[in-house]
């Protein structure tokens, strides 16, 4: 008996540890939930880069990182899906159409010069825009994370949004137009300088070397700066010394220091080498879901898991009697323990994973079925109960494993292989499986154990009826 | 009430080479109509959908159904002619619209064009699934290669647990649900426009993993029987396997279909017909289960002089009988 206690223990300890994790950590709902724009973008090979491989991805992937971060979505995601595809995930963006305008297209990089007479303005514009970001930044902080952005909040980041495209468009029109465009550039490369400093290297084709000595020579010694834009976004402004005033940086390459980290160095570099490449990103997958019709899934979702869960529960008792009881108590364990594992492990619920879900209960509840099926042919069959209930989990064992094992391969095969929200159900199912087993051999198991321990409830009829209401054998053979 | 499996089995093969027969010609027709075995939808043909609700927030603007001719209109004067369109529930207020792909630019001016003459719509309730041909042909092939590495693993396992020729009848079972479901959805494709996107891949792999989960459970039990009595004949222990877990069967196939009934009740629009997979699925897994794969391995086993146990399994058992008969 105390061996059951213990694990009775442990499941108490484990049911409260689950209900603090749901309360405490916040589910976290995929874009089909909470509305969002999931875009999937292809670089698209030209016929200069005719293979595009790690390195050039790791450019587009800087490029395109710059302009979802102009677009101030919170919690915004990119990632590189297979070859030359990046995946974007884009929640409660408000409009999808200007995001998908925004991302696509070849990146644009320029040199440019400064304005004359602009010094001063300069400094004062780039601490408006660092003021905006800021703003930003504490503005996307404070959103609720993984549910719907409300709106009043949404309006303030669309305003600071608006502020941070002026304040840049400002800054742009500080320096001069110019020839010197990121097809010229060849390549670029951060490595460490003198002392803990670190400097990016870049170089420029021919015809870029000779635009190159010409824009250093216009603006060097003036106190004026060297713009360099990625997506009509300044990303530095180096000056040049006064020593180039008279041919300018001559020979196509130049080092451009300053209080570079090696961090930040290999961001420029990264940056500079994105905008270098013309290779054009076009938007392939879009899967756009407004906030509200969201917001009506989850409802809808959570009255199918709850209502199909009642049903089972209601079967279960109707046909088990005692042991579908337990059964249910063990279901319900079940549904909290998993729902704590996924805000543990920052699953991402999406709807097709809440179907995933509710079929694990499915699940969840054959293996229970296995077991007391089991148990009423040896109580039929004339062993005691207790004998039969302990040799009900024994027998039914291997079938629980082998049908667990076997949904569990075919979980991972659509993990490993399935895309986005097939992902989804897959994890949610598998997870799920894996828990079911623990709660039905452990749960229904112990606290089986536990009520037969009872005697008003070591009765034969409670498990089978039909069976002739025999007096209670002792409970040990 | 107890099962002739083995005695009635030409019956029951009947009854499934019929219903796949159906199935097969459904997805004959299908291939003339659609140049594919089912209907495919937006995941794998490629095309833009737009899903729009009307503003009813503003009076007046959900006086009326959406007016289907006016909104052909508006398709027409975008060159978008031959895209489809459905009107959903609630109050016949949701415009769903699938036309080719779109690019931003086009898709915009259409929204704009509807927004005009039908809406105007609530932007918080927009639905945009757009995918290119690219994509499309990935998510399936993806989805036709997670269900080949699925079964082999299945068979690999199975092979391992018990014995190769169990393994082969789990998959035999296996192929004849995956037709099964396919099939009627292909009828429901060709008589109701019913279209299948990944969701239906994932549906096939939970059936196959469902499915042989229900046919491992009677292989179970005929391994076991064998162990218990290699004297009787294969026919007889499969058909007293089948019984003995029939309740079972019956039971997990109630209890795993009873949420999916929620889904289709509750469940959106999307989830719906996945749900409506599953349910056909199971039903045809629960039915192989019982019926094709215990008869099939009957047959096999008796055509290749196995009906009995072997020597070497009677010896396990009698030590199994030894550990069982404390009480």
């Amino acid at each position: 008996m105390a061996k059951y206690q213990a694990w009775l223990g442990l499941i108490l300890a484990l049911t409260v540890a689950a209900v603090v994790v749901i309360t405490q950590v916040p589910t976290r709902l995929g874009l089909d939930l909470r509305g969002g724009s999931q875009l999937t973008l292809q670089v698209k090979p030209t016929a200069t880069i005719a293979s595009v491989g790690d390195r050039e991805m790791e450019a587009v992937q800087s490029v395109v990182e710059g302009r979802v971060n102009g677009l101030g979505v919170s919690e915004a995601l990119v990632q590189q899906l297979g070859n030359n595809q990046l995946l974007i995930q884009l929640p409660g963006v408000s409009d999808p159409e200007q995001a998908e305008r925004v991302l696509g297209g070849t990146a644009q990089l320029e040199f440019r010069a400064q304005r004359q007479g602009t010094e001063s303005q300069l400094a004062v514009e780039q601490q408006v825009l660092q003021g905006h970001l800021d703003d930003l930044a504490a503005a996307q902080n404070s959103l609720p994370e993984g549910a719907a952005i409300p709106v009043d909040a949404q309006a303030r980041l669309n305003q600071i949004k608006t502020a941070v495209a002026a304040s840049e468009a400002s800054i742009s029109a500080l320096f001069e137009p110019s020839q010197l465009t990121g097809d010229k550039l060849t390549d670029a490369l951060a490595r460490p300088g003198n002392g803990t400093q670190w400097v990016v290297d870049i170089k420029f084709n021919a015809q870029g070397a000779e635009d190159f000595a010409n824009l250093t020579r216009s603006v060097a010694g003036t106190g004026r700066g060297l713009g360099i834009f990625l997506d009509n976004r300044l990303l530095s402004a180096p000056r040049v010394d006064v020593k180039y005033a008279e041919t300018g940086i001559a020979g196509g390459s130049a080092e451009i220091s300053g209080n570079f980290t090696a961090e930040s160095a290999r961001d420029l570099e990264v940056q500079l080498r994105g905008g270098a490449l013309p290779l054009p990103v076009e938007v392939v997958e879009n899967r756009t879901v407004g906030p509200t019709l969201g917001r009506d899934s989850i409802q809808r979702s959570v009255y199918a898991g709850i209502g199909g869960l009642v049903l089972v529960l209601i079967f279960m008792a109707l046909y088990y009697r005692l042991p579908g009881i337990v059964a249910d108590i063990a279901l319900m364990i079940y549904a909290l323990l998993t729902w704590a594992a996924f805000n543990l492990l920052g699953v991402t619920l999406t709807l097709p994973g809440i179907a995933g879900f509710i079929l694990s209960i499915g699940m969840a509840v054959d293996a229970n079925v296995l077991i007391f099926e089991r148990t009423r042919e040896e109580l039929r069959a004339g062993k005691t109960l207790y004998r039969s209930v302990e040799s009900g989990f024994y027998r039914a064992f291997s079938s629980i494993l082998d049908g667990n094992v076997t949904t569990v391969i075919a979980c991972a095969a659509l993990f490993w292989l399935g895309a986005g929200l097939v992902k989804g159900f897959a994890l949610t199912l598998g997870l799920g499986v894996v828990i079911s087993m623990f709660t039905a051999l452990t749960c229904t198991r112990a606290l089986l154990f536990f009520v037969l321990g009872l005697p008003q409830f070591r009765r034969p009829s409670l498990f089978c009826p039909g069976l002739a209401n025999l007096p209670p054998r002792s409970a040990t053979p | 009430m107890k099962l002739a499996v083995i005695k009635q089995r030409r019956l029951w093969w009947i009854i499934s080479s019929l219903v796949i027969m159906v199935g097969l010609v459904a997805m004959a027709i299908s291939w003339q109509q659609f140049g594919a075995p089912l209907k495919p939808g937006l995941d794998f043909a490629g095309g833009t959908r737009l899903q729009l609700t009307r503003s009813c927030a503003l009076t007046g603007a959900c006086s009326g159904d959406v007016d289907l001719t006016q909104v052909r209109q508006v398709l027409a004067d975008q060159g978008l002619g031959s895209s489809s369109l459905q009107i959903l529930d609630p109050k016949l207020q949701i415009l769903s619209i699938r036309t080719r792909p779109l690019s931003v630019d086009e898709r915009t001016q259409l929204q704009g064009a509807l927004d005009a003459e039908i809406g105007p719509f609530d932007t918080s309730s927009v639905q945009i699934d757009s995918v290119g041909p690219v994509i499309g042909r990935q998510l399936l092939s993806s989805g036709l290669i997670a269900l080949l590495v699925s079964f082999a693993g299945i068979v690999i396992y199975l092979s391992l647990r018990f014995k190769l020729d169990y393994a082969i009848f789990a998959i035999i079972a296996l192929f004849h649900d995956v037709l099964v479901t396919s099939g009627v959805f292909s009828l429901l494709g060709l008589m109701a426009g019913v279209e299948v996107d990944s969701l239906f891949i994932v549906a096939l792999l939970t059936i196959v993993g469902f499915s042989v989960n229900d046919t491992v459970v009677i292989y179970d039990r005929v391994r076991e029987n064998i162990k218990l009595s290699p004297q009787t004949h294969i026919n007889n222990i499969v058909d007293e396997a089948v019984n003995q877990t029939l309740t079972r069967s019956i039971n997990t196939s109630l209890t795993t279909t009873l949420p999916l009934l929620a889904i289709v009740a509750f469940g959106g629009q999307t989830l719906k017909y996945f749900a409506l997979a599953l349910i056909i699925g199971f039903v045809a897994g629960a039915y192989s289960s019982i019926f094709i794969a215990s008869s099939l391995l009957a047959l096999w086993r008796e055509r290749s002089g196995q009906m009995y146990g072997d020597i070497e399994a009677n010896l396990s058992t009698m030590a199994n009988q030894e550990i069982e008969s404390t009480h």
